[in-house]
């Protein structure tokens, strides 16, 4: 047999190893709810409660860590200074932390003990329990992808064309929204995408800090721990299929305008 | 209009080193230099994309050495053109007009009037990143004088064009500055400057070596480098002395006949390759006749390039007649021979 044939064979069953150890357990959930379980499931106020809960808080924390994320990315893509790799470091950070030692340092951070915590008390504001806390976790974890996606587009963005920007009377601010963005606008697309889905399938911080509301992840946590395997097999479904969909869907769009 | 008042630039492992210069308005100033030599780096501090380490720029009697980047009124024509490849035509051109918040008819008819200037105008809504390398050289062209600047910076136009086009592109160069406007073009072909400079200078290690009108500049290079960049390749380095009442430049054993003039102990001797003449007997009647053995013989753009060894390796050109004529072919002895008046020391 042609050796090169051989060597593609075995790239083929290893890959399809790797594709069957993700969708196995995934197809196998699904067989194993039946249609009842699963409408039963849908219907539950609950679960959809829990579902709205973290799409919607997932895409706000997204949209609004957003607006210090990108042009954070900016400066790290274009300025060196003494301490950028520390500082980059610092932004992977969260990627390596354990998620719940995440969600106690976030505890401590938004508790009424903590800095943020005691200035929104005095505006009558508890962050633990809170969605406000909820989103916060959910961007501690998550930044990363956004500031990083976005930090590559902005590199990838001829400094020349920035210059030219300028020199035919553009400010910075301007040369900013009107060239590095538009140039960028696909890698921060990718990016938000990839916060969102990360922000939204967060557990262990989010269970430190806000057990209740339950988001989605929680909610099928406490089915697990309260009634077994197949009390929280149907609401992992559902909330897979709506994941998928969402991300599905974005990736559309944003490939569509591409 | 423009001046440059001892600008000094250290930029990694190089260093602009007290450059002056004096460029009038309406006038086409080509400054040469190889790659490296700090060309670019100089128009980027005339933009104001780098700042000088020391010394002043002056535009129009403007000191601009501080003036922020949006206010020189150099427009730079980049290398590589940079124009906005999420933009089409129209929108490149119009991009400074928005800034200024004109009027939407009066920005339709700068950019419209613009690009009938530079022979795009049926481009307009075409995107960019289609654009060949001329196209792209006008709309960046064009982009940067609608704003009407006091100069334009041209960084080595002709380096993404095709030499078939070439003609083209200086021609649109040519009929800008017969609009009176300023031109600073850098570029490492002396051919471009021959051909569109009023003056020129040449740049070398961060230092402008010399300046003025390229038949001065070429034809009494300051050293082996200017020289260089207008094709000589024939340099000796030589001892000059008077023998029997003639100036004599001596080098190793080849002695040569100098005109009457002032001239230091030691120099180099250039003589330009088409100034010598080739013949296969002796040519008594010229102050100099060497014999040589053809070493090399090479096509070249008008006729024949020949390497003739007499000791000293010298550069010769023929047209295709005089080849076929004489027969010339590698190992043959010949003679060369040149006036006194085609030798120079430098």
């Amino acid at each position: 047999m042609d050796r090169r044939s051989t060597f593609h064979w075995i790239i083929l069953v290893l890959s399809s190893l790797v594709l069957l150890f993700i969708l196995a357990p995934l197809i196998g959930m699904v067989l194993d709810t039946s249609p009842a379980e699963f409408f039963q499931t849908v219907k539950d106020e609950e679960v959809q409660d829990s579902v709205w809960l973290t799409l919607s808080v997932a895409f706000m924390a997204t949209l609004i860590f957003s607006f210090m994320a990108i042009p954070f990315a900016w400066l790290m893509a274009r300025y060196n200074f003494p301490g950028k790799r520390i500082v980059q470091g610092l932004i992977d950070l969260p990627i390596v932390l354990p998620h719940s030692a995440a969600g106690i340092a976030l505890l401590g951070f938004i508790s009424r003990e903590g800095l943020l915590g005691k200035a929104a008390d005095a505006v009558g504001l508890n962050l633990v329990g809170n969605p406000v806390g909820i989103a916060l976790a959910m961007a501690f974890v998550s930044l990363s992808f956004l500031i990083n996606a976005a930090r590559d587009g902005f590199a990838a963005v001829p400094e020349r064309l920035e210059k030219a920007a300028m020199n035919l009377g553009a400010s910075p601010m301007r040369m900013f929204f009107t060239v590095s963005l538009p140039l960028t606008w696909r890698n921060i697309a990718s990016g938000f995408i990839m916060m969102f889905a990360r922000g939204m399938s967060e557990f262990g911080a989010i269970v430190i800090i806000a057990y209740h509301p339950m988001t989605a992840p929680v909610l099928i946590y406490e089915r697990f721990n309260q009634f077994g395997l197949s009390y929280a097999r149907p609401a992992s479904v559902f909330f897979i299929l709506v994941a998928l969909v969402i991300f599905i869907f974005i990736r559309i769009i944003s490939t569509k305008a591409n | 209009m423009l001046e440059l008042k001892n600008i000094s630039k250290n930029f990694g492992n190089f260093a602009l080193k007290n450059i002056n210069l004096n460029i009038s308005k309406g006038e086409y100033f080509i400054l040469l230099g190889r790659s490296g030599a700090g060309k670019s780096l100089l128009l980027e501090l005339i933009a104001g994309l780098r700042s000088p380490d020391t010394g002043s720029i002056y535009l129009n009697g403007r000191d601009i050495t501080d003036e922020k980047i949006q206010k020189r009124k150099a427009g730079m024509v980049f290398q590589d053109y940079a124009i906005f490849p999420h933009l089409t035509v129209y929108d490149n051109i119009a991009y400074s007009l928005k800034i200024r918040r004109l009027p939407r008819n009066e920005t339709d008819a700068i950019v419209r009037q613009m690009s009938e200037n530079v022979n795009i105008a049926h481009l307009l809504d075409r995107r960019t990143d289609d654009l060949s390398g001329g196209e792209s050289q006008r709309v960046a062209v064009a982009r940067a004088l609608v704003t009407s600047p006091d100069i334009i910076l041209l960084d080595e136009p002709m380096a993404s064009i095709d030499t078939t086009l070439r003609d083209d592109v200086r021609r649109l160069l040519r009929k800008i500055n017969e609009m009176g406007i300023t031109m600073l073009h850098v570029t490492h072909d002396y051919s471009e400057a021959v051909r569109l400079a009023h003056r020129v200078g040449v740049i070398h290690n961060g230092k402008i070596l010399q300046t003025g009108s390229p038949e001065s500049v070429f034809s009494k290079p300051v050293n082996k480098f200017v020289a260089r960049f207008a094709g000589i390749q024939n340099f000796y380095s030589v001892e000059i002395y008077r023998i029997d009442g003639k100036l004599v430049a001596e080098s190793g054993n080849r002695k040569y006949i100098l005109p009457e003039a002032d001239y230091p102990e030691n120099g180099l001797l250039i003589i330009e390759s088409n100034s010598i003449g080739l013949s296969v007997i002796e040519q008594n009647d010229r102050d100099n006749c060497i014999r040589g053995i053809i070493t090399e013989l090479n096509r070249a753009e008008n006729g024949y390039e020949l390497f003739v060894d007499s000791g000293d390796m010298f550069h010769v050109v023929v047209d295709k007649k005089n080849l076929e004529k004489l027969s010339l072919k590698v190992g043959q002895s010949v003679f060369l021979s040149f006036s006194s008046n085609n030798l120079r020391i430098i």
